[in-house]
């Protein structure tokens, strides 16, 4: 599978000329823990909610500042085309729980960590239903064939 | 997906209980129809810049005619 085909979560975007404080509304408002920004639709960052506390709010930057004062820039990115099993080591090498998905430089979507653990949490029990059902249930063994 | 002005998006809520929210497409920014979007939201009429992922579906504007 590819990656733009995993993202499975809508993503929002700022530009980075935004405020800080309008980022925390539009989180709130969308329900997301990061936004990617955007200039002219090329990724050039993204802000999370954490990033709003630890490197806005402890560090008392204003609300009325950038939000490109605050992103995480550059980014580390996967293309779209990618397969899904190539965000793994990505995730692991760089410790981030999220991972914009990019065409080029135009951002297309983001995978999280929670959204890979719980498509592969789904693909576990679909293998392993089988199984439980033999160990739970007697065996309906298949008649021996009758030989002449 | 493919959307134009007008067009209605919903995306389905991602925990239980959770409910869908919907946004109309005011600006296409992708070409032929791709995104992202420039969208109002439903709910509180608030306007964000788009990427739909697989929990977004179209639903197409549909013109009516007027009776005259």
């Amino acid at each position: 599978m590819r990656t733009s085909e995993a993202v499975s979560r809508s993503a929002v975007g700022i530009g980075p000329d935004r405020s800080i404080l309008e980022a925390a509304e539009i989180m709130e408002r969308a329900g997301v823990g990061a936004l990617a920004v955007v200039d002219d639709d090329r990724l050039v960052g993204i802000v999370t909610d954490r990033d709003l506390v630890r490197r806005g709010i402890a560090r008392r930057v204003p609300v009325e500042g950038r939000i490109d004062s605050i992103m995480t820039a550059p980014v580390v990115t996967i293309d779209a085309d990618a397969e899904l099993e190539d965000c793994f080591p990505l995730f692991r090498t760089h410790g981030i729980r999220r991972l914009p998905v990019v065409r080029g430089e135009r951002f297309v979507g983001m995978i999280s960590i929670d959204d890979l653990l719980l498509r592969l949490a789904g693909q576990l029990a679909d293998l392993s239903r089988p199984v439980a059902a033999e160990l739970l249930f007697a065996h309906r063994d298949s008649p021996v064939p009758m030989t002449t | 997906m493919r959307a134009k002005v007008g067009d209605r998006i919903v995306i389905r809520g991602h925990r239980v209980g959770e409910p869908e929210r919907d946004c109309e497409v005011l600006e296409v920014r992708g070409p032929d129809g791709a995104p992202p979007y420039v969208v109002r939201w439903g709910d509180d009429g608030h306007v964000a810049l788009f990427f739909p992922g697989s929990d977004a579906t179209v639903e197409p504007y549909e013109h009516h005619e007027a009776r005259t």
